[in-house]
This record gives structure tokens, sequence and C-alpha cells, in this order.
């Protein structure tokens, strides 16, 4: 579903933030990209977005080469990716509910579907109770949670999770990793760049550890190794 | 995308709850907008009512050289042609004896004391005259000097002393002061008013960057999560139109006043003319205006600002 062909990311002769990688992800995946910071790991997730560009190779959403889509596209596709930040990301002056209905606006849904998955994602994540917040009134753990709800709420074929946890304490990280494992088994990939050893080693799910910007070992039910 | 309803009416909503929880930064807009659209508007209404002032003074110089009653009016008309044949001439009206009788009877109609002293007076007390006008107030010089040459001094009326009676002597001072303000003035003017609303146009515009700028990490979030483009503008440009809409009616409620106090203070300089008037007469043209700048302002400006941050 997800295809990253000899894809390199060089900033600089000095700064080589990817070197020629190849892998590819399965529908219905639950993939974790670890390695120390600087790895390449967020790169790697920023190429698969569009938000920047290869210096060479190709990334692929299924058919579709995402840096030969016309920007008018790309929206479209960004739609069937949910992403969830280290830093959350929410939109500081929308409540919990309007950064969640936010994603239903901008796919084009009608007030009742919104009115109808907004209040159930928001469920989903346990902060019904919050909905009417801002950004700046919830706590890390429930920022983060409405940003998964924001994340699926539009029902998108992969969960794109960029250190979710970076920011957060033990209970909520566990928090959040649960409620990605319950995404996936809903039936979403996910793909969770990470340098928690914890969390991957519970896991027992497919690992790719990148180093230096390369990967440096694939392996399913992966442990975390450096 | 083609801009369906229900996308054009989120936009609308977001762009005026956004307006409102932007808060101290939306009044700031405002505000400095309104100085901006101050100046434009300060700049329009002020030139068009000078030069409303300069044109309708302009109409109103003239020279007239009144004949002696014994001027046959052949040799009036004579006169009259002669002048027309100058280029510097617009116009020459002759008003014949029994004309000015007429005028002055229809000025001063059911003023019973001076028709009756028009009575006792017996004989038309009126003498023939010429009004001319000139194309450029500076031409007036050398009319009255072609009228002074001499060639007609048969015809022309003098008073005791003998000097003929030129009407133009005795506003010579307002209209050689007039000519002279009014070039410089419309040089001046346009120069200065062309620098002071550029200066405010990019205040204007710096005010609103920087409020755009300030929201750059969400335009960037909005692109991630899959908005488009006009999903993600829509909204700011909707904020630039309130701004723009309250930064005109602001102004038009703060020139109100001011244009009160600069009437009463300047028209005995300009002649009468009350700056005051000329904009309470004008006041639907003149919001009309303050509102057409203040909302392309607004939503050029946040056009402009947005889009450097849709680059993602």
């Amino acid at each position: 579903m997800i295809y990253f062909d000899k894809v390199s990311k060089i900033y600089s002769p000095t700064s080589i933030a990817l070197e020629d990688v190849s892998f590819a992800i399965s529908p219905n995946e639950f993939v974790s990209i670890v390695g120390q910071s600087g790895a390449g790991k967020s790169t790697l997730l920023k190429l698969l977005l569009a938000e920047d560009r290869p210096t060479s190779g190709k990334v692929f959403f299924e058919s579709s080469d995402v840096h030969a889509v016309p920007p008018g596209e790309l929206p479209a596709l960004r739609r069937r990716m949910g992403v969830v930040f280290q830093d959350y990301r929410l939109l500081p002056q929308k409540t919990a509910y309007e950064n969640v209905s936010f994603a239903l606006e901008a796919a084009g849904k009608g007030d009742d579907d919104i009115k109808q998955d907004a209040p159930q994602v928001l469920e989903l994540v346990g902060l019904m109770d919050k909905a009417w917040h801002f950004p700046h009134e919830l706590s890390g753990g429930e920022k983060q949670r409405v940003a998964i709800a924001r994340a699926i709420v539009t029902r998108p074929d992969v969960v794109i999770a960029d250190e979710p946890t970076g920011n957060l304490d033990p209970l909520n990280t566990w928090d959040i990793i649960r409620l990605l494992e319950k995404i996936n088994d809903l039936g979403t990939t996910v793909i969770l760049a990470t340098h928690d050893k914890e969390i991957i080693n519970s896991l027992e799910r497919r690992v790719v550890t990148l180093e230096k910007g390369k990967v440096v070992r694939d392996e399913q039910r992966g442990r975390y190794v450096l | 995308m083609a801009m369906d309803k229900i996308t054009f009416r989120r936009i609308l909503k977001w762009g005026f709850i956004n307006f409102f929880r932007n808060g101290v930064v939306s009044l700031a807009t405002v505000l400095v907008m309104s100085l901006s659209i101050f100046v434009i508007g300060s700049v329009v209404v002020g030139s068009s009512f000078l030069s409303g002032v300069i044109s309708s003074l302009e109409e109103k110089v003239d020279i007239s050289a009144y004949f002696k009653p014994s001027a046959k009016e052949e040799q009036i008309l004579a006169l009259k042609k002669d002048l027309e044949q100058f280029p510097e001439v617009r116009s020459v009206k002759y008003v014949s004896a029994e004309e000015a009788l007429e005028i002055f009877r229809a000025r001063h109609e059911g003023d019973d004391v001076i028709l009756q002293s028009l009575e006792v007076v017996g004989e038309n007390p009126f003498s023939p005259s010429i009004e001319i006008k000139a194309k450029d107030p500076t031409k007036y010089g050398s009319i009255s000097k072609f009228l002074e040459s001499g060639r007609y001094d048969n015809i022309l009326d003098m008073d005791d002393s003998g000097e003929k009676k030129i009407t133009y002597r005795q506003n010579q001072f307002v209209i050689d002061k007039l000519s002279a303000l009014l070039a410089t003035s419309r040089r001046a003017g346009f120069a200065v008013s062309l620098v002071l609303a550029v200066i405010s146009l990019m205040v204007a515009y710096s005010t609103v960057r920087l409020a755009i700028y300030n929201s750059r990490d969400e335009i960037s979030v909005m692109q991630l999560v899959g908005a488009s483009r006009p999903f993600i503008r829509g909204p700011f440009l909707v904020e630039g139109v309130i701004h723009g809409v309250i930064a005109a009616a602001f102004t038009l409620a703060v020139f109100y006043p001011v244009f009160w106090f600069a009437g009463a203070k300047t028209s005995a300089l300009f002649g009468g003319f009350n700056v005051f008037e000329y904009f309470s007469e004008n006041i639907f043209q003149i919001f009309f205006i303050l509102l057409v700048s203040g909302v392309l302002l607004g939503v050029l400006s946040a056009y402009f600002a947005v889009r450097r941050h849709l680059k993602v």
C-alpha cells in the first residue's frame, strides 16, 4: 500500500537525512519506525505526507507517486492519511470538538455526518466531557487524544504517528499506544515513529530500524536493538 | 475544487468565529486599518473639496467691462467679436442695459423699497456691459491690458478720475492669489497625498501580515489535515472583509467631528466654502469610498499574507 523506492534526502553533503531507503508497508500493518534522534524517522514521514520532496527516489501511496500529485489533488490524498505529531499541533483557536470537526469539514462532509462522527470519535478517545475545551485548557495526554481523534475521524487508510508519546508521562504513553493498537485492530494501517524501547518491546509488531538515514533492520515481531 | 454552498457557509462561519476569538489582534488590525483608510479618505475628500472650491471660484472669476450709455450696440458687439478671437478667452457675454435692469428686478423681486426707488430714478440707471471669462485665470491680465489699450476709449465707461470701469482691477488680488495657489497646491498636494497613501497602505499590510504570520503553524497543520487552499484561505479573507467594514464605519465616525472642526476653522480661508458641508452632502459617496478601500485593503492584504504560508 505504501512503498518507499530507493528514497534519499540530502540537505547538504554533510547532512544526509535518508540514504537509499526502500521498504513496503501492507494494508492493516502496524509498523514501528525506530532509531535515535536524527536517524531520519521524521524525514521519512514528511516525505510520505508530501510535506517535503526527496532528493532522489519515489514514494508511492497505493499506485500514486506522492510527489507527482498535482497541488490541487494533494489535500484529497492527505485526507487518506491521518497524522499525529509529538507536539500535538492542534488548532489553538478551536475547541477539541472543532479540531475534530474541522477535519471533517475540510473533507467536505455534510453537517449530519459531522454531528454523528465527531462525538463518536471523541467518545472513543474518552474526551467527550472536554469537547468544548480549548487546547490550552487540556493536559498533554488529552491534547494527544484529541489529535488522534482528529486523525482518525475521516476514516483514513493509514494513521501516521510521529513520536506521539515523546512529550507524555508513562501512563498517558500507554493510553496513546493502546489507542493506536485499537485503531489498527479496527482495520487501519498504523505507522509509528518512536525511540521508546519499552513501547517497541511490548508491541511485538514489525519494526523497521533506521540508523544514520539507512534501514539497518526490518523484522516482523521485532525488538528494540540499537 | 468548485466552492459549494456548504463550504462557503463554513468559511463564513470560521471567518466570524476567528475574528472574535482573535480579540486584541482583531482590534489592533481594525485600528491600524482605520488609520490607513483615514489617510486615504482625507486625501480623497480633501482633494475633491479643494478642486470643487477652485473650479467654483474659477467660475466666478471674470472681467466685466462697463460701457458709456452712449455706446452703440454695434460697437459693443464688434468688441465682443474681437475678444472672441482671442485664444485665451472662453466666453464673452453681452448684457444690455435693459437686461441688466431685468436681472436687477428679478433679484430684488418682492423688495418694494428697492423697486420703488427704481421708479423714482425714472430712467434705466444701468449701463451695458460685457462679462469675459478666460480659459485660465492667469490670462486675465492680458485680456484687461487689451481693453485698456485705448482702442475702445470712446465706448468704455470711465469714472471721474479717468479709470475705466473694468472690474477685473478690483478682483485682481484674488485672481492672482488663486492662480498661484492652484498651480502649486495641485502639484504638491498630489505628491504628498500619494506618499501618505502608500505609507499607510504599507503599514496596514504589514499589520495583517504579522497577524497571519502568527497563524503560520495553524495554516500548515490545516494543510496536513487535508484542507484545500480555498478552505484555509477563505476565513482569513472573511476576516479581512470584517476588518475593512468595521474600519470604514469607525473612520466615518471619526471623520464627522474632524471635518466639523476643520470646516469651522478653515471656511474663511476657502472663501466661505465649508468642508463639513461638502462632507455631509457627500456622506454616502464618502462612506462608499471608505468601505471599498477598507474591504479591498483587508482582503488583498490577507490574500497575499496567507499565500506566503500556503506552500507546504
